[in-house]
C-alpha cells in the first residue's frame, strides 16, 4: 500500500505537485494519465523517493519514507521501477542485469538468483538472450529485460513510468502484453501511460492529472463514457483519436 | 677531440649498469605505489566532485585547485625540507610517493569526475531504486562504466606520473634521474647516460600506452 | 611487438650519426692560426661559463645583476690574452650540470666555475693546470655537537652532484672506519634547506663554497680533506686554446698575478 499525504514538490519557483493525497491500495492496479509536463512522472518518482517531496508524507507499507533517516534503500527493493529508457545497465549481460541488485543487495545466493532470473527471462520470451548485452537487443526486447529486472526483485509494488513511449509502434505489444500477463498476479501496479487499451484491460482505478493536480479519477470506463472534466475530455480525446 | 657520445663513455656506464638497475626499481616502486595513492584519491575525490552536494564539491574543488595551481617541485620540496620543521621526517621514498601520488591524484580526480558525469543519470536511478546505496551504485553500477570512458585519458596519467616520480632527484630520492643525475655529473658522461635513461622511462611508458589502447579495444568490443 | 623493435632501430641510427658526427674532426684552415683560436677571434668575444652563487668565486649580485668573482677576473685575463681587451667576454652562468653539455655544443669556450680537475675528467675535456687550490670542508649546525667526521658516523651528508666532495669524505671516512650516507642536490641551496630541515646532518663542499652559507646557526668544522684543484676547462680539440690558456695561468702565476687576485678576493 502507497500513501501519499498532502504531497507538494517545487522545482525552484514551479511548483509541480500541488497537495497530492492519493492511496493505493495492495494488489490495485493504477494507471496514471495527464498532458506532459503535468507531473506525472514526478508524482511516480514520489513512491520511491527518486524525487524528494518539498513537503507531505509518503508511506510505503507502513513505513514512512519520507521521515528523516528511513531505510529508504530497503524500501526500494519492495518497490521496483521501470523507465521510460530501460537504464539496463549496459556493461553487464542480460542476467546479470537481473542478478545484481539481488546478490548484493538483496544477499541472494548467485545460484539461486540465476535460478529466478532465468526463470523470469523465460516468462518475458528472453531466455535465449541471457548471456546478450543489453546493446544487442531490440528496444521492446530491452524493456522486457527491465521488467524481468524488476521482477527478479521479488516486488510487492511495480511502478511503470511510460515504458512503451520510447518505443517503436511495433513493439509495444510485446512490452504490454508482458504487462498485462503480470497484472494478473497480486502485484501492486501504477503504470503512467497513454496506452488506454492497457488501461481498460487492467486498470483497477485511472486517474488524470494536469498542472500538478488529481483532475478526475474512476473506473476506466468512467473515463471512456462520461469524463467529468472538460479538461480531461480535451486531453482523452487528443489521444484517443 | 672526444664527443659525447665517445665509445669509452659508453663502456664505462655499462660497467656501473647497477647504478641504473637500482633507480630503474626505485622509479618502478614509486611510481607504482603512487600509482594507487593517485587512483584511490582520484577516485574519492572524483566521485565528491560528481555528486550535487555543495560540501563534498567544495572539498573537490580545494584539492583539485590547489593541486593542480602549485608546481609538483614545490609541494615535493615542502614534503621533504617543510614537514621536518613541524617535526615530521616522512622517508625520501615517502615524500615521492605522497608527492606524486596526490598531485596525480588531482589529475585522475578530474578525470574520473568527467567520466562519471558522461554516465547517464538513468544509470544512477535505476541503481537507487533497485535499493543500492550511493556508494554501492557507483561501485556496482557508475564507476565501471566510468571506468571505460576514462581509460585513455588514465592511461595518460599513469605515463606522466612516471616520468614525473623523476622530481624525486631533487630530494635525493635515489630513483632513476638521481642516478643518472649523480653519475653522469660525476662522470661527465651525460650522453650515453641520458639516453639510455630516456630508453628505460620509455620502456616503462610504451608498453603501458600500448596496454591502453587494447583495453580501450576490449572495451569498445564488449559495450 | 614490432613497433618497440623500430623505434629502438631508429634510436640506434640516430645514435650512430651522433657519433659519426663527433669523431669526424673538423677541417683545418690552411692559416697558421688554429682554428679555435681563429673562431674566438672572429667572433670578438670570449664566451666563458662561469658560476654565480659561489660568492668570491663567481657571483651575481642581486641588486647590480653584475657577476663578479676571481674566476670572472680570471677570465677576463684570457679575453686580454687573445683579444686584447678584457672586456671581450661573454659571461654565461652555469651549473654542475649544464657546464659539460654547454661546452661540448660550442655554446661556451671555456668553463671558469670552480671545476675540480681529476683524472677521469681530463679524458673528456682539456683542463689548465690548476689555479687554486681548495679543500673539501663540513658545514654543520652549531647545537648538533658534531665537532668532526667520526662525530659523523651513520649520519647524512649533503653533496652536491658533480662534486667531488663525495669520494674525499668517503675515503676519509673509510679511514676512520665509519659509515656515511650522501645525498645529492642539484644546486647549493637545496643542500642548505636541507641542513635546514634535518633531512642532512652536514653540508659538504668546497670550503670556498661553504664560506657563503655560513650563518649564525652554522659553523665550519676545522677538518680539511681531499685538495680540489680548480682548473680551466675547455672542449678537446681546441688544443691552441687549451695551451693558451694554460700558459696563461702559468704566466700569472710566476709574475705574483695570481696571488693578487687571490688576496684581492680574500681566498687566503
Ligand atoms: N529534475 C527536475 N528539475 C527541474 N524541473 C523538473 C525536473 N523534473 C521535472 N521537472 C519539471 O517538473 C514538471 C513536471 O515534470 P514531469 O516529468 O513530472 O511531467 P510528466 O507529466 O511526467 O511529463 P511527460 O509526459 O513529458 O513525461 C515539468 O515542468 C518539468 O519541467
Ligand atoms: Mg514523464
Amino acid at each position: 500500500m502507497i500513501q501519499l499525504t498532502e504531497v507538494h514538490k517545487y522545482f525552484g519557483h514551479n511548483h509541480v505537485l500541488k497537495d497530492i493525497s492519493l492511496t493505493v491500495q495492495t494488489g490495485e492496479k493504477l494507471v496514471v494519465i495527464g498532458p506532459s509536463g503535468s507531473g506525472k512522472s514526478t508524482l511516480i518518482r514520489c513512491m520511491n523517493l527518486l524525487e524528494k517531496p518539498t513537503s507531505g508524507k509518503v508511506v510505503v507499507d507502513g513505513v514512512e519514507i519520507t521521515a528523516h533517516n528511513a531505510p529508504v534503500a530497503k524500501v526500494r527493493q519492495q518497490v521496483a521501477m521501470v523507465f521510460q529508457q530501460f537504464n539496463l545497465y549496459p556493461h553487464k549481460t542480460v542476467l546479470e542485469n537481473l542478478t545484481l541488485a539481488p546478490i548484493i543487495v538483496g544477499g541472494v545466493a548467485k545460484e539461486e538468483a540465476e535460478e529466478s532470473g532465468m526463470k523470469y527471462l523465460d516468462r518475458v520470451g528472453l531466455r535465449a538472450k541471457a548471456n546478450a548485452f543489453p546493446s544487442q537487443l531490440s528496444g521492446g526486447q530491452q524493456q522486457r529485460v527491465a521488467i524481468a529486472r524488476a521482477l527478479n526483485m521479488r516486488p510487492k509494488i511495480m511502478l511503470f513510468d511510460e515504458p512503451t513511449s520510447a518505443l517503436d509502434p511495433e513493439m509495444i505489444q510485446e512490452v504490454l502484453d508482458v504487462m498485462v500477463d503480470l497484472a494478473h498476479e497480486g502485484i501492486t501496479m501504477v503504470v503512467v501511460t497513454h496506452e488506454m487499451g492497457f488501461a481498460r484491460q487492467v486498470a483497477d482505478r485511472v486517474i488524470f492529472m494536469d498542472e500538478g493536480e488529481i483532475v478526475e479519477q474512476g473506473t476506466p470506463e468512467h473515463f471512456f463514457i462520461n469524463p467529468n472534466h472538460d479538461r480531461t475530455k480535451l486531453f482523452l480525446s487528443k489521444i484517443l483519436r | 677531440m672526444v664527443g659525447p657520445f665517445a665509445g669509452f663513455k659508453w663502456l664505462a656506464l655499462f660497467a656501473n649498469w647497477k647504478v641504473f638497475a637500482e633507480g630503474f626499481l626505485t622509479t618502478l616502486l614509486a611510481s607504482s605505489l603512487s600509482l594507487c595513492l593517485a587512483l584511490v584519491l582520484g577516485i574519492i575525490f572524483g566521485v565528491l566532485g560528481s555528486t550535487h552536494f555543495k560540501f563534498p564539491k567544495a572539498i573537490n574543488r580545494v584539492y583539485v585547485e590547489f593541486i593542480q595551481n602549485t608546481p609538483l617541485v614545490i609541494q615535493v620540496f615542502f614534503l621533504f625540507n617543510g614537514l621536518p620543521h613541524m617535526g615530521i621526517m616522512l622517508p625520501v621514498l615517502a615524500v615521492g610517493v605522497l608527492g606524486v601520488g596526490i598531485y596525480h591524484g588531482a589529475y585522475i580526480a578530474e578525470v574520473i569526475r568527467a567520466g562519471i558525469q558522461s554516465i547517464h543519470r538513468g544509470q544512477m536511478e535505476a541503481a537507487l531504486s533497485q535499493g543500492f546505496n550511493y556508494v554501492g551504485a557507483m561501485r556496482y553500477i557508475i564507476l565501471p562504466q566510468a571506468a571505460r570512458v576514462v581509460l585513455p585519458p588514465l592511461a595518460n596519467q599513469a605515463v606522466n606520473l612516471i616520468k614525473n616520480t623523476s622530481v624525486m632527484a631533487l630530494i635525493a630520492g635515489g630513483d632513476l634521474m638521481y642516478r643518472a643525475d649523480s653519475w653522469s655529473s660525476e662522470t661527465l658522461h651525460y650522453g650515453p647516460t641520458y639516453v639510455v635513461v630516456g630508453l628505460l622511462y620509455l620502456s616503462l611508458c610504451f608498453p603501458l600506452a600500448n596496454l591502453v589502447r587494447y583495453l580501450e579495444k576490449r572495451a569498445e568490443v564488449s559495450a | 611487438m614490432k613497433k618497440v623493435s623500430l623505434i629502438g632501430l631508429v634510436l640506434l641510427l640516430m645514435l650512430s650519426l651522433v657519433l659519426v658526427g663527433c669523431s669526424s674532426t673538423p677541417a683545418t684552415t690552411q692559416s697558421k692560426e688554429p682554428a679555435d683560436l681563429k673562431a674566438i677571434k672572429d667572433r670578438g668575444v670570449l664566451k666563458v661559463g662561469v658560476k654565480i652563487d659561489v660568492p668570491k668565486f663567481g657571483y651575481k649580485d642581486p641588486k647590480t645583476n653584475q657577476i663578479d668573482g676571481f674566476e670572472i677576473d680570471l677570465a677576463r685575463a684570457i679575453a686580454k690574452k687573445i683579444l686584447g681587451d678584457e672586456k671581450k667576454i661573454d659571461l654565461q652562468a652555469v651549473t654542475a650540470k649544464t657546464r659539460g653539455p654547454l661546452l661540448d655544443s660550442g655554446e661556451i669556450d671555456l668553463v671558469a666555475a670552480t671545476f675540480t680537475i681529476t683524472e677521469e675528467r681530463k679524458q673528456t675535456y682539456n683542463f689548465s693546470d690548476p689555479y687554486f687550490v681548495d679543500y673539501v670542508g663540513l658545514l654543520v649546525k652549531k647545537d648538533a655537537k658534531i665537532a668532526g667526521l667520526k662525530d659523523l658516523n651513520g649520519k647524512k651528508i649533503g653533496v652536491a652532484q658533480s662534486a667531488t666532495s663525495k669520494k674525499a669524505i668517503q675515503e676519509a671516512a673509510d679511514k676512520l672506519g665509519i659509515k656515511v650516507e650522501f645525498l645529492e642536490f642539484a644546486t647549493y641551496p637545496e643542500i642548505k634547506a636541507a641542513l635546514d630541515s634535518g633531512r642532512v646532518q652536514c653540508f659538504s663542499v668546497d670550503k670556498s663554497i661553504l664560506f657563503g652559507y655560513l650563518d649564525d646557526s652554522t659553523v665550519i668544522l676545522p677538518d680539511n680533506f681531499t685538495s680540489q684543484n680548480y682548473g680551466l676547462a675547455s672542449k678537446k680539440g681546441n688544443d691552441a686554446l687549451a695551451k693558451l690558456i694554460n700558459d696563461t695561468v702559468n704566466e700569472m702565476k710566476s709574475n705574483g698575478e695570481l696571488d693578487k687576485l687571490i688576496t684581492k678576493w680574500g681566498l687566503k
